[in-house]
Parts: structure tokens; C-alpha cells; sequence
């Protein structure tokens, strides 16, 4: 605020938010899918955060987990397959005040949009990325996506699937400039809440993989997981997540991982059982390109108008300067 | 003493000097002999000349020619021999360039570097051109240039407040153009949701003139009257945003860069320049209510584009919005207010004046240029103070507390930049003290050497002092841009050949009495004395000031100096400068106590303390002396038996020790865990998959946090809780005993219940 008597004066209106006034439309997810513990961790996050819903915005690709924005009363994009985080970019790129969340699935981040992946990663602008995995692509009836276990029989892969699944942590974790990188399971709310919630004071890209069920298709998948805490391993430590008193009683798998250490992080993201919970990797320093290219050039209606202009006179064939036979295609007038 | 010494001994008293054998050296060239080596300064690279950068902020708007040619070399000349020519001529350019200066030469460095340039490409046969030419290509700095004269402190504060105006400007502009593009898109979307946006000539004029024809606007304009969205803005709001919106356009503080439609007329910025303190605090004054107004306007407009304006609770806020509720940091956001001044003699109700405009608090900044520190040191005046008056402002406005202090002699403003920048900056009042060296109506002294001796010599000496950087001295005050700052007098080696021609190193102190020789006026204070007179009594002034005065007098103080053929001779100096000289120290020593250096308090706390510890190790010495001395076979065993219990401890969490602890926590988790028999749900770990609520909504609900838990056991049946407690796939759900006995199929819901128990 330029006058700092602003800052007591917009608040004296401030009451405290409750999270339904975060609820969008009812979710028409399945019954028993972790998108719902996603859901009800983000709209907690938003309410103890005080986001002004529309100072927020939740932008997704397509998929089950896509339908993310729908159910929150905030700004929303429910983009194009794979594109989630270009949009977000540009977003960030355009109003850098805004709260931008990426919601995407196994699918939509890891297949069609693993090249946007990658370089929103290596561009490492402000926003929280949530990879909602549930290890199959549920909207369209069970097709394997790159990280469905080898042998998952799908309409896809009757045979079962070929391959090994993809490790999104470790990929992640290999990309120039990563500054965030955690792993949540749906099934313990209280981590994915605190998870969430750090990803979301990172300055930078933070990308979160939430290993999450399907119990429409993949109905015993994790259930080893979920029944057996010593299958998932706590990382705790005091620049990380730590644990509640309750829940270290249940998950007595812990161990104290330095989240500044990236070849660890390494290490510990290639374990996948039991199945690493917290912060693996996080460094602040990591510098955001929306900062870097942050224009000092006021976006006037003017600017705005003239950017566009000429951005759309590249593509416009100006019937005046159609050709004379004999003559090559008119090109694009120059702005 | 022969007679020959008593004639010095009676010119160092008395100050007269005997018919012959002391010359007057207001006759000869003199000059200390330390600043035998600075004849011509245009041979040195030094900080002057200054080349003020034009758009640069910050310490860059402040460049020495030297450095900038550094720069240009860097950059330009390839390293080893093959950029030795280049090196050669851009060096030779730069004393070209030096010289033109000090002949008075006045314009921007790049219209500098052609003359000279030009001058030398005329002046040899060298070719010299093609390699000044690539050099000046690696020019990025631009900007006037100026030497170290009577003009160059307020020339040098104006620029640097100009950058920093510049920089203030910038910021602000940002933050309002902002604001004014955000509220006029308010007022636009507002008007596209209105009738006249929607009229058949307005879509048309939206359209543009190309594809035009093919649109039937009217069809449009009957469709999109179908779509409408009700309501506009409230007309009280309206007005408020319009009334924001024309008192952030018309703000005169800055200059509007690019924010105003063309063809609008523009206001000239006010001026923040001023040449008397009462002018400043007039229009400052006379400003105040278009402060309010502004700063009234953009917190109002900070509200309304967040849409955070509440009128019920803001109206009365800005109803009383006046001077009262502008803080410092809102003050801070307009420009400051800068004031030159050049002191001058019987200047001291403009001094008062002064002080009272520092003590307002207003960001104010004044520099009060001072060109002589030795006036009206006569005996007339029965004074002796030299450069009293001049401190006198600086160290009253330290007294006030909130005032930023800089005092300088402008050699060394160059040096001090980064405290120049961040006086500008510092959002309260600022002094800048300089003494220029430019002696009104002297000819012959060099402003820079002057300027510099007074710092040297403590005569003028440089301090800082800065309200922001602390909450005590320690860190608010600060001596250390004077040369040897811990030491009475800054000493440098220096070496002569003797009359056989051998080389001798000594190390001089330069003195006050060093700067007073450089001073014409003050010729009677010294007298040279032939060398055939020259004895072991004299001896050099430096320590004579670090012994106190002698009762009977027998040693005469003498000063090194040269003359024009830099032979040296021997000054002797008399008692009543040395008198002003011990003053000068004795004010050095205040300073340096403030600046953390021989502080006496701290020097008694230490003695206190030190005498103190020495005491208590004395008594305890003497208490073990006193002790009777145990037989050395008897210490063996009281000094054994005590190492195997840390042993023991040690090894204790290894063993079995450790076992007894955890077991009551053990116990209570066990009494924690105990299946209870009313139904349960461990609501943390829920997952909100929404089975148990699609199974009975009324039995369980979501709680704030949209976690599931019993809301009521009784609205359901046992069976419902027991399927619950299966389809849960976190398995969180205990269903208890049940209610009523009656239920059908009990028995076996009961068998289903227990793993969940």
C-alpha cells in the first residue's frame, strides 16, 4: 500500500471467512475418490489464509481432478488438456497478485503436458501445482496413464500395461530451477493440509504430487498402503513438515530429511516403498521468472489494445494487398 | 639557552619576530611539506573531477573521471600489448580532459572528451583518433562535469537529490498510474454493463473500420440488450472514484511521464528547490493541504480497486482526514525539500533560523556550504577557536536527534556517497555540512587541497550521523571517513634527500597548524628560520602538541615545509596557534569519544571492572593460600571415587534404565485406546470421500474443517453405523455397542462390528 493508513483501513472490514464461502458447485466426483480430501484441504487453506476469492484463482486441465475449479467459489479455468500450467503462467504473468493454484492429474501433467511441465518447473514462477495422482485416467473409464503400475490391465492395456510407471518426484527433481517438491497421500488429511499449506508460502513454482485413490477403478491399489502405516515413511524436519503428537502415534515410520539436500531428495523420491510423505526439496533461492521479466511498462487499455494489434496483424491478410497473378502472397503487414 | 635560541623562543611566545634572522613567510612560497607532491593535480588521478550522471539513481549518479575511464578501458582496450595504445592515448585524453577542467572548462563529459580529443589529435603525430574513437563507443556514462571549486557542493547535492526526487518519482508515479488506470477501468466496466454502451454507434465505433459492413449493429445492439446485466455503480461511489481519480490526475508533486491522454493540457510540476530555509517551510505550508488531499485521494483509490471501500466505516475515517493523520511515511512519499546555502560571516540569525527548520521534522534537506573555517580567528576577538562556528551547526543539529547529519569537506564528498544517498533518502530533515576550500577572493589556494588539509589536519572533520541506523550511538554515529581516525593527528611517511644527498624517511603529523599554514592570512603566526639555525630544541609541532605546555618554555614547536624549489625548511610557529591547535584536538577528542573511540566512560567502566576481577582473584588467591595443604596421598581418593558415576550415568541409556520411563506413557495410550461403546469417528484423519454421509447425512456430518463426525448416534440405526465403519476406507469409523437391543440381525452386526471396536 502507498499510503500505510490503507493497510489498517481495508482490514477493519475483515471477517473471518468460512469455508463454505469457498464451496462452488457440489463435486460430481465418485464417492471414496481423494480429489474430495484434496478439495477440503485447499478450501481449509484458503479459509485460514483469508484468500480473497477474487484476488484467487484455480486453473486446470482436463480430467477428473481437472474439474477442481468448478468447486471453488474463486476465479477458475478449466483449460486444455495438458495446458494447465502455460495458462497459469500467463496468468501469473498478467496479475501478479493474484493466488494462482494449478490442479492436474497423472495424465494431464504427465503425459500431454509433460513438456509444459517441464518448463514451468525451470520457469519457477509464483503458483502451487497440485498433481492429483491417481494412477489412471478416471473421466474417460480406465485407460493407463504414465504412472499406472506395470501389469494394470485397462481398456488400453488388456494384456496388462508394459512399462514401468513414470516418477514424477524424481523428474521434477531433475529439472534446472526446481524449488519445491513434496509428496502427499490423500488418505492422512492432516499431512496434506500442512503440505499444501507450505507449498503455498513458497515463493516460486511449488509442485506437490498427491497420491490419491480411485475407487471407482483402481479399488485396491493403495489399499496396502492405507491399512499399513509403516508403509509410509514421515519426512520431518524443522525447515519441512512436521509431525502432531496424534498422528506420530498411528505413523511411527519417520525420518528427519533435510529438505535443502537435493541429492537425498533424489534418493528419497526413487523410494517408492514405503511411499515417502513430506517435503523433499526446497530451496528459496531459486529466482521466479515472472519476477525477472516483470515489466515496469504500465498495462494501459492503450498498451494492452496496441500488444494485441500486433500480435493479431501478424495473422491478417489485408484484402487490399491480394497478390497479382504472378505475384508472391501478400505477408503480414508489419505493426 | 644562547641568546640565538631565545630569539625563537621569544617569536613562539610572543609572536613578534626580531629585526633579523626569522623571515616572514608571508613573503615566501610555503606549503606543508606533505603536500609537497600535489603542485599540479592535473597530473594525479584522483576523485575530481566528478561527472554528475545524468539518469543515473542511487551511488551511480555520482562518477570520478578516473573510474569512468577505468570502466571505458575495461571495456575496450583488449589486455596485454595489443591494447597498450589504446590504454596510452585514452589516459593521456583523460589529463587532456583534466586540464580543460581546471582551466575552467564547463560542459558534459562526452562533449569534454571531444575537445580534448581534438586537442590532442592536433597537438601529435601519433594517430591517435581511431583509438580514442573505439574508447569514447564504450562511453556509458554521461553527464556534467566539475571540479572540486566554490560551486561544486551544491552542485553535486543538487544532483543527488535530483536522482533521488527521481527515484521517489518513480516509485510514486508507479504506484498512482497504477491506481488511475484500475479506477478508470472501474468507471469503463461500469459503462459497458450501461444502455449507451450498447447503442448500435457505439458497437460500430468498437468494431473498426475494416470488416464494419458485414456487422448488422443494430441486430447486435438488440441481442445484447437481451443479455444485460443489471445494476450499476452506486452514485456515491461513482462520485468518490471520479473525485480520486481528478485529484491523482492534477497531483502536481512529480512530473506525469506518460499517464495523461494526449491533447490534455499539463500542469507544471512545483519546484523543491530553495534558497533560504524560511521559503522551504512557506511552501511547505502552503503545500500541506494538497498533501492531505493527495495522500486523502490514494488511500481512497487503494480501497476501491481492492473493492474494500465500506462507506458505513470509511466515510467518517476520511471525513476527519487532515494534517494530523499524515505520518512520516506518508510524508515520505512526496518530495523532500532542498535547501543550499552558503554561510557567511554574521550569517547567525540564517544559523538559528536553521536549526529551527531541522527541528520541525519536515524532510528537508540543506546544505550549508562553508568557505572559511579560519575567519575571525584574531587576536582582536580574544578568540581562538578556529572553525567553531562552523562545527557549531552540525553538532547542534546532531543535538536534536532526528536530524540526518553529514558533515564533509566537499575532497571528500566523492567518498562519502553512499552517506550522501542515504541522507537524501532518510525520510526525515538532513544536514549536509561541507566545507568547500574556495576561500572567497584567494586566488592562489587550490579549493581541493584546502578542503582536503582541513579534513587532514581535524580542522574540518567528517562525521555522520544517522537516526535511522540504530537506537544508540554506536550504531547512529560514525567518524571513520577521517584519515586514522583512532589516532590525535593522521601520520604519513615522509622521505627527503639531505643535504649529502641521502635519502631520509620520517613519519610527519599533519597538524591544524599544517592547514594554517596553508592559509596567507595567518603568515604572522610563523616565522622561518635559517637552517644555520636550526637545533635540537626545535622540535616538529605534532609532538609538541602531544605533551602538555611546558611552565617555562624551552622547546619550540616547528613545522616542515617547502618552497617552490622544494627545499625544505624548518617554521617555527607561535604559542598562540599552537593554543588553537590544542582547542582543535581537544574537539577531535569529543568526536572521537561519540564515534566509540577512546571513550572515557567505557575506559572507566573498564578500569572499574578490571580492578574489580584483580580484587576477587586476589581474595581468592588468597583464600586457597590460606587453606591448610592436604597431605598428596589423602587428595588421591576424594579425586577417584567420582569419575565411575558419570561412567555409570553413560551407560545407563544403553541398558535397561530406559525401560521403566516409557512405560506410563504406554499406559495411558493403552487407557486412550480402550474400545469405547458409544460410537466414534476419528474426525482428523477423515478423507471427505462422503461415504458415511451418503449412507446417513442426519448420523454424520462435516464439521468446519469438512471432516466427518457423529453428529447424531441416534439417528440412525446400528446397521448403518456398522456399514460406515466397513465402507470407510480409512477405517476410522468405530461404531461402539449398540443402542437399542432390539434391532434385527444384531447378533451378527455385532461380529462385523469388532474389527472396527
Amino acid at each position: 500500500m502507498t499510503i500505510p493508513a490503507t493497510e489498517w483501513m481495508s482490514e477493519i472490514d475483515d471477517e473471518p471467512h468460512l469455508l463454505e464461502a469457498y464451496q462452488g458447485s457440489l463435486p460430481r466426483w465418485c464417492t471414496g475418490c481423494g480429489d474430495n480430501a484434496i478439495l477440503a484441504a485447499v478450501q481449509r487453506l484458503c479459509r485460514d489464509e483469508g484468500l480473497t476469492p477474487e484476488k484467487t484463482v484455480f486453473v486446470s486441465g482436463i480430467g477428473c481432478s481437472s474439474r477442481f475449479p468448478h468447486y471453488m467459489r474463486t476465479y477458475g479455468f478449466h483449460g486444455i488438456h495438458g495446458r494447465a500450467l502455460p495458462v497459469a503462467e500467463g496468468i501469473k504473468m498478467a496479475r501478479p497478485d493474484l493466488h494462482v493454484f494449478v490442479n492436474t492429474g497423472d495424465g494431464d501433467c504427465c503425459s500431454i503436458g509433460a513438456a509444459h511441465w517441464i518448463h514451468a518447473i525451470r520457469y519457477n514462477m509464483n503458483m502451487t501445482v497440485m498433481l492429483h495422482d491417481n494412477h489412471i485416467y478416471g473421466l474417460t473409464k480406465k485407460q493407463v496413464s504414465p504412472t499406472s503400475p506395470r501389469g494394470l490391465r485397462s481398456n488400453t492395456t488388456p494384456r496388462g500395461a508394459y512399462l514401468e510407471p513414470l516418477n514424477p518426484l524424481t523428474v521434477t527433481l531433475g529439472v534446472t530451477n526446481v524449488s519445491f517438491v513434496a509428496q502427499a497421500v490423500d488418505w492422512i488429511p492432516e499431512l496434506l493440509y500442512d503440505i499444501i499449506s507450505a507449498a503455498f508460502h513458497h515463493k516460486g513454482l511449488s509442485f506437490v504430487r498427491i497420491i490419491q485413490r480411485c475407487p471407482e477403478y483402481l479399488p485396491n491399489l493403495l489399499d496396502p498402503w492405507v491399512q499399513d502405516p509403516m508403509r509410509t515413511l514421515l519426512l520431518t524436519h524443522e525447515n519441512g513438515i512436521q509431525v502432531s503428537p496424534g498422528l506420530a502415534k498411528v505413523y511411527k515410520n519417520q525420518v528427519r530429511h533435510d529438505p535443502s539436500d537435493l541429492n537425498k531428495a533424489r534418493e528419497v523420491a526413487s523410494a517408492e516403498d514405503p511411499i515417502p510423505v513430506g517435503l523433499l526439496y526446497w530451496n528459496p533461492a531459486v529466482p521466479c521468472y515472472d519476477v525477472i521479466r516483470q515489466s515496469p511498462q504500465l498495462r494501459t487499455p492503450d498498451l494492452i489494445r496496441a500488444g494485441l494489434d500486433s500480435e493479431l496483424d501478424k495473422f491478417t491478410i489485408w484484402p487490399q494487398d491480394e497478390p497479382k497473378r504472378g505475384q508472391a502472397r501478400p505477408r503480414a503487414r508489419p505493426s | 639557552m644562547n641568546l640565538e635560541h631565545l630569539d625563537l623562543v621569544t617569536f613562539h611566545v610572543t609572536g613578534s619576530r626580531p629585526a633579523s634572522g626569522l623571515d616572514d613567510v608571508g613573503k615566501l612560497t610555503l606549503k606543508p611539506a606533505l603536500l609537497a607532491g600535489y603542485r599540479d593535480l592535473t597530473r594525479l588521478r584522483y576523485d575530481y573531477p566528478l561527472v554528475l550522471a545524468a539518469g543515473e539513481t542511487g551511488e551511480e549518479c555520482l562518477r570520478s573521471v578516473s573510474a569512468t575511464i577505468d570502466d571505458v578501458l575495461k571495456q575496450a582496450a583488449p589486455g596485454g600489448l595489443e591494447g597498450e595504445a589504446l590504454r596510452k592515448h585514452t589516459l593521456r585524453l583523460e589529463r587532456e580532459i583534466r586540464s580543460l577542467v581546471a582551466q575552467g572548462a564547463k560542459a558534459t563529459l562526452r562533449a569534454l572528451w571531444d575537445r580534448a580529443a581534438q586537442d590532442l589529435a592536433s597537438r601529435t603525430n601519433e594517430p591517435v583518433a581511431d583509438n580514442l574513437s573505439r574508447a569514447r563507443d564504450a562511453l556509458t556514462v554521461d553527464g556534467e562535469v566539475i571540479d572540486c571549486d566554490a560551486t561544486a557542493p551544491a552542485k553535486l547535492i543538487t544532483h543527488a537529490w535530483a536522482a533521488d526526487h527521481r527515484r521517489k518519482a518513480r516509485a510514486f508515479l508507479k504506484d498512482v498510474n497504477t491506481l488511475i488506470v484500475r479506477l478508470t477501468d472501474i468507471l469503463r466496466a461500469d459503462y459497458m454493463k450501461s444502455s449507451d454502451a450498447r447503442t448500435a454507434d457505439h458497437l460500430k465505433a468498437s468494431i473498426g473500420t475494416s470488416h464494419a459492413d458485414v456487422f448488422d449493429f443494430k441486430a447486435l445492439s438488440r441481442v445484447l440488450a437481451r443479455t444485460a446485466v443489471e445494476g450499476s455503480l452506486p452514485e456515491t461511489r461513482r462520485a468518490r472514484i471520479n473525485w480520486a481519480l481528478s485529484v491523482l490526475k492534477s497531483q502536481r508533486f512529480y512530473p506525469d511521464p506518460d499517464c495523461r491522454p494526449q491533447g490534455e493540457t499539463r500542469t507544471e510540476p512545483l519546484s523543491f528547490t530553495f534558497e533560504s530555509g524560511a521559503a522551504a517551510l512557506a511552501a511547505f505550508r502552503e503545500r500541506l493541504p494538497q498533501m492531505v488531499e493527495l495522500a486523502k485521494a490514494i488511500s481512497i483509490a487503494e480501497l476501491e480497486v481492492e473493492n474494500r471501500y465500506r462507506e458505513a466505516k470509511h466515510d467518517p475515517v476520511f471525513s476527519h482526514f487532515d494534517e494530523g493523520a499524515l505520518g512520516p511515511k506518508d510524508l515520505a512519499l512526496f518530495p523532500s525539500y532542498l535547501v543550499c546555502l552558503r554561510l557567511r560571516p554574521g550569517d547567525g540569525a540564517q544559523s538559528a533560523s536553521l536549526v529551527e527548520l531541522l527541528s520541525t521534522g519536515l524532510p528537508v534537506k540543506v546544505l550549508v556550504q562553508i568557505d572559511d573555517i579560519l575567519e575571525g580567528a584574531t587576536l582582536a576577538e580574544g578568540q581562538f577557536a578556529f572553525g567553531v562556528k562552523s562545527l557549531r551547526l552540525a553538532t547542534m543539529a546532531v543535538g536534536l536527534n532526528s536530524v540526518y547529519v553529514l558533515q564533509s569537506s566537499s575532497s571528500n564528498l566523492f567518498q562519502v556517497r553512499d552517506r550522501l544517498i542515504k541522507g537524501m533518502a532518510y525520510p526525515g530533515p538532513t544536514l549536509f555540512s561541507v566545507y568547500s576550500g574556495a576561500l572567497l577572493g584567494a586566488a592562489d589556494t587550490i579549493p581541493y587541497l584546502s578542503a582536503a588539509a582541513a579534513m587532514q589536519s581535524r580542522a574540518f572533520p567528517a562525521f555522520a550521523y544517522d537516526p535511522g541506523a540504530g537506537p544508540d550511538w554506536a550504531s547512529r554515529f560514525a567518524i571513520d571517513d577521517n584519515p586514522q581516525p583512532d589516532q590525535d593527528w593522521p601520520v604519513q611517511g615522509f622521505s627527503y634527500q639531505d643535504e649529502n644527498r641521502q635519502r631520509v624517511a620520517e613519519d610527519v603529523a599533519f597538524t591544524f597548524v599544517d592547514f594554517v599554514a596553508c592559509d596567507g592570512r595567518h603568515a604572522s603566526h610563523f616565522a622561518r628560520v635559517p637552517r644555520a639555525r636550526w637545533n635540537g630544541a626545535m622540535i616538529p609541532v605534532g609532538e609538541y602538541l602531544a605533551h602538555p605546555p611546558e611552565r617555562v618554555p624551552e622547546r619550540v614547536p616547528y613545522l616542515l615545509m617547502v618552497d617552490e624549489n622544494d627545499v625544505l625548511q624548518r617554521v617555527i610557529v607561535d604559542d598562540r596557534l599552537i593554543l588553537a591547535a590544542r582547542r582543535c584536538a581537544d574537539m577531535w577528542h569529543s568526536l572521537q569519544e561519540l564515534g566509540g573511540i577512546h571513550n572515557s566512560h567505557a575506559r572507566r567502566l573498564l578500569e572499574r571492572e578490571k580492578k574489580r576481577w584483580d580484587q576477587e582473584k586476589e581474595r581468592e588467591l588468597a583464600a586457597l593460600r590460606a587453606r591448610p595443604q592436604p597431605a598428596p596421598a589423602a587428595r588421591t581418593p576424594e579425586a577417584v571415587p567420582p569419575a565411575p558415576a558419570p561412567a555409570a550415568e553413560a551407560r545407563a541409556p544403553e541398558g535397561a534404565a530406559p525401560a521403566p520411563k516409557p512405560a506410563a506413557p504406554a499406559a495411558a495410550e493403552a487407557a486412550e485406546e480402550k474400545p469405547s461403546d458409544d460410537p466414534y469417528v476419528e474426525t482428523p484423519r477423515c478423507t471427505t470421500c462422503n461415504e458415511c454421509t451418503q449412507i446417513n447425512p442426519k448420523m454424520f456430518a462435516y464439521n468446519e474443517n469438512k471432516q466427518a463426525y457423529i453428529a447424531d448416534p441416534g439417528a440412525g440405526t446400528y446397521r448403518e453405523l456398522v456399514e460406515a465403519a466397513e465402507s470407510c476406507q480409512v477405517s476410522i469409523i468405530h461404531p461402539g455397542k449398540p443402542r437399542n437391543q432390539n434391532e434385527p440381525g444384531l447378533e451378527e452386526l455385532i461380529k462385523r462390528a469388532e474389527p472396527f471396536l
